[in-house]
């Protein structure tokens, strides 16, 4: 009995995961947090460096916020989330440029606006607002696994045809689509990507499309 | 809402706050000193690689203010004699204050310039940082530092989609050689008089 109810339990933790990068993926199904989808991919490395960034504090996010739910007063739980996002992304800022300065040095300038990611507020609110910590945590992880899949994905795109390298490798010795590196260019290649993503979903497992939200 | 509910929600929003602002006091606490010891050892690092040849660390020897910023200046020396200038500066970007170094030999031709910091757009202002960039200016005098959207010619020329990051590169590494060369061209005796006679 107690080993069955551990199994399920498993499984929905994985679901969750899969959700948060097919299903509910913040970028190409859901349609939210579209600026930084388009401001910091026009390269491969500020996209993975973005999505592990927005990762991490998705989860601390989730998980402070489930841990706290029950003293919240409803009338003022958006300042509060507002609090907890940019309480934790001011400390993932802090402590990048004591301890990772290298890193810090190539993403610094993005880390701060991940305050205003629609993404992470929408997950507080529709997630762990209302769930306990570990299923908080583990949506935490398959959101921003999903939004660090999309940003890669269109910076993979948007580097090797605006610049022909990746990773700031050249790969091919050519500027192909300068236009790319543009925020239009940005815009044609989320377009195009989740066009792609919906025919799939359209296509083999009869969905019906995404139903974009809109927001940063 | 009466004004007792008013109230309380104040309250519990102020204490939030208020424990929120304190924990991040506690963080900022514990990171400044490592990130400032950490800048300060970056600065000197890098002072040090604009004069690879100097055989003393560069020493300050002014301040000075490009687009309303501050700003030092150095001398480099080898053997005791001075051998070239190094000077901080500023270019008014797209986006951003650029940062720039600049070393300038005796002859006041630019040897290197190194960008230290900027927030110019990522993809097409920030190849600013790039060498092939940077290494327009070596050699350069005064005359030449300006920007051309042509190849061909012997000034700088623009990166394409960053003609203002391009442009303000320039413009702060021009202020800085006119500086230093208004300031210690002829010799630095006659700068030293100058400067006792004021």
């Amino acid at each position: 009995m107690s080993d069955h109810m551990h199994e399920e339990e498993k499984i929905s933790y994985l679901k969750l995961i899969k959700d948060g990068v097919f299903k509910e993926n913040t970028i190409f199904r859901l349609a939210i947090s579209l600026c930084p989808a388009i401001a910091v991919t026009n390269n491969l490395r500020n996209g993975v460096y973005m999505g592990v960034a927005v990762l991490f504090v998705q989860v601390m996010v989730n998980i402070t916020v489930s841990a706290i739910k029950g003293f919240l007063n409803p009338k003022i739980r958006i300042p509060i989330f507002m609090l907890i996002i940019s309480g934790w992304v001011s400390v993932t800022d802090m402590a990048m440029a004591a301890y990772a300065r290298e890193v810090y040095k190539q993403m610094g300038l993005y880390i701060q606006l991940i305050v205003a990611f629609a993404s992470i507020l929408a997950m507080a609110e529709m997630f762990a607002s209302k769930n306990k910590i570990i299923p908080s945590a583990f949506n935490g992880i398959g959101m921003g696994l999903g939004f660090m899949v999309a940003l890669t994905t269109i910076s993979f795109f948007r580097e090797l045809l605006a610049k022909g390298s990746l990773w700031d490798f050249p790969i091919i010795n050519a500027r192909p689509l300068l236009i790319m590196v543009l925020p239009a260019g940005g815009f044609f290649a989320v377009g195009i990507l989740m066009g792609f993503f919906n025919w799939i979903d359209m296509r083999f497992y009869g969905g019906k499309g995404a139903g974009g939200a809109g927001g940063h | 809402m009466t004004i007792k509910e008013i109230m309380k929600v104040t309250a519990g929003l102020a204490i939030i706050y208020l424990i929120g602002g304190v924990l991040l006091a506690g963080v900022y606490a514990k990171t400044s000193p490592v990130i400032f010891k950490k800048a300060k050892e970056e600065k000197e690092a890098a002072l040090k690689k604009m004069a690879p040849e100097a055989d003393a660390a560069p020493v300050k020897i002014g301040d000075w203010e490009p687009v309303h910023k501050h700003a030092e200046y150095y001398s480099v020396t080898k053997g005791g004699e001075t051998i070239g200038y190094i000077a901080e500066t500023y270019g008014k970007g797209y986006s951003s204050y650029i940062n720039i170094l600049v070393a300038v030999g005796k002859d006041f031709k630019v040897r290197k310039i190194n960008i230290l910091h900027h927030a110019e757009t990522p993809g097409l202002g920030d190849e600013i940082e790039r060498a092939y960039f940077k290494d327009q200016y070596e050699g350069k005098a005064i005359e030449l530092l300006e920007v051309v959207k042509l190849e061909g010619t012997e000034k700088i020329l623009a990166i394409s989609g960053a003609t203002i990051s391009s442009r303000a590169v320039t413009k702060g590494v021009k202020d800085a050689v006119a500086m230093l060369k208004e300031k210690y061209e002829g010799g630095e005796a006659i700068a030293e008089a100058k400067e006792a006679k004021e």
